[in-house]
């Protein structure tokens, strides 16, 4: 059962059923102990809504938008590169691999024994078995992994800070 | 004369570019969003510190804004767990924010200057005073009612919790707050309620 003092604020606070209100409206009229501490209470609601903000500093406004300024000036390069750019350099290189293998397996001529392919006469590859030696796949190789190193070092920083500033 | 735009045009012309359109939304909420800081923090460079971040904050992720509600909600649940965050960090646990024993410094320095302080001091200042008093949690739920002019809903939106919750929490943190005042002033509380 609520008491008279939960019952009034929500009569004040307006967060009561019509029929609820109209009890207390009538409790209010006809109850001195009702009135009473209804009196007291919106007398108490008054003045909780007439307390005053606290002021920050003069420089608040300045210090939040320099702030903010700070942290894009810190940004790395790579943040502030426009991602349409990127995203045309890279549909052109699934294109050019896409139309390549078109090209590669529209000429190719399965037969049971062996299979050949037939590149046209004016696409001349290079010969890339000379460039092939063991120095060089282990100099590559060694490249790559220290890419992959890196880049999942990024990707592991970026999901960890974006973790931190989500965390309640 | 210009008229003042609201959060929502000055949220567009932020995404938009303009910088000078999220200083003025700053200055239009930097009083309450720094009273409910201090709520938390107890003193101004604390309090400044956390209202700073939440702005950046919400300027980080202001794209994110669904404006489905008031901007004030989302800027509010901001400071909230930002507050939140800041005392964990300073290594005040959530066991210690329910424990009325943290407080009893601040009242005893209180109850020390109650006397004769009636009338010197403006109603505004008892009452923010007794808020101090509050467990954080008290506080910033009769802050968001009365100052921050939310409603239950909003408030609960903010919080993280259901409207009936906050509707008991706020009639506890009101007869705290009676509590705190008669308490804080004895016999002149009738004269200030």
């Amino acid at each position: 059962m609520n008491t008279i003092e939960e019952r009034l604020w929500s009569y004040i606070d307006g967060s009561c059923t019509d029929e609820e209100r109209k009890a207390i409206d009538l409790l209010i009229i006809q109850d001195v102990d009702w009135k009473s501490k209804y009196e007291e209470l919106m007398s108490f609601d008054l003045e909780l809504s007439k307390m005053e903000l606290d002021e920050p500093s003069m420089a608040f406004t300045y210090n939040v938008m320099e702030g903010i300024r700070n942290e894009y000036a810190q940004q790395p390069l790579k943040a502030g590169i426009n991602k349409n750019i990127i995203r045309v350099i890279s549909w052109f290189f699934v294109v050019t691999i896409v139309l390549m293998l078109v090209l590669i397996l529209s000429t190719v001529h399965v037969t049971p024994a062996r299979i050949t392919v037939h590149l046209p006469d004016s696409l001349k590859l290079p010969n890339i078995k000379n460039l092939l030696s063991s120095g060089v796949m282990q100099g590559f190789l060694c490249l790559d992994l220290v890419l992959a190193m890196f880049l999942t070092d990024a990707y592991l920083r970026r999901k960890r800070q974006q973790k931190e500033a989500l965390r309640p | 004369m210009q008229s003042k735009l609201s959060d929502i045009e000055l949220i567009d012309q932020t995404l938009g570019g303009n910088q000078a359109a999220y200083a003025d939304l700053v200055k239009q909420h930097q009083r309450f969003v720094f009273t409910l800081a201090m709520r938390f923090a107890k003193n101004r460079e604390d309090a400044e510190e956390i209202a700073q971040d939440c702005f950046i904050k919400a300027y980080r992720s202001l794209a994110s804004f669904q404006k489905q509600s008031k901007f004030s909600t989302w800027l509010y649940s901001i400071v909230y767990t930002t507050a939140m965050t800041f005392l964990r960090k300073k290594r005040v646990d959530t066991e210690s924010i329910d424990d009325e024993n943290t407080y009893i410094q601040l009242e005893s320095q209180s109850s020390g200057m109650k006397n004769n302080m009636a009338e010197n001091r403006s109603r505004s200042y008892y009452l923010n005073q007794a808020i101090d008093q509050l467990l954080p949690d008290d506080a910033t739920i009769i802050t968001l009612f009365y100052m921050g002019e939310q409603s239950l809903e909003e408030i609960a939106r903010t919080l993280g919790i259901e409207p009936n919750t906050v509707k008991v929490k706020l009639f506890r943190a009101r007869q705290r707050l009676k509590e705190k005042l008669e308490k804080n002033l004895k016999n002149e509380v009738k004269e200030l309620i």
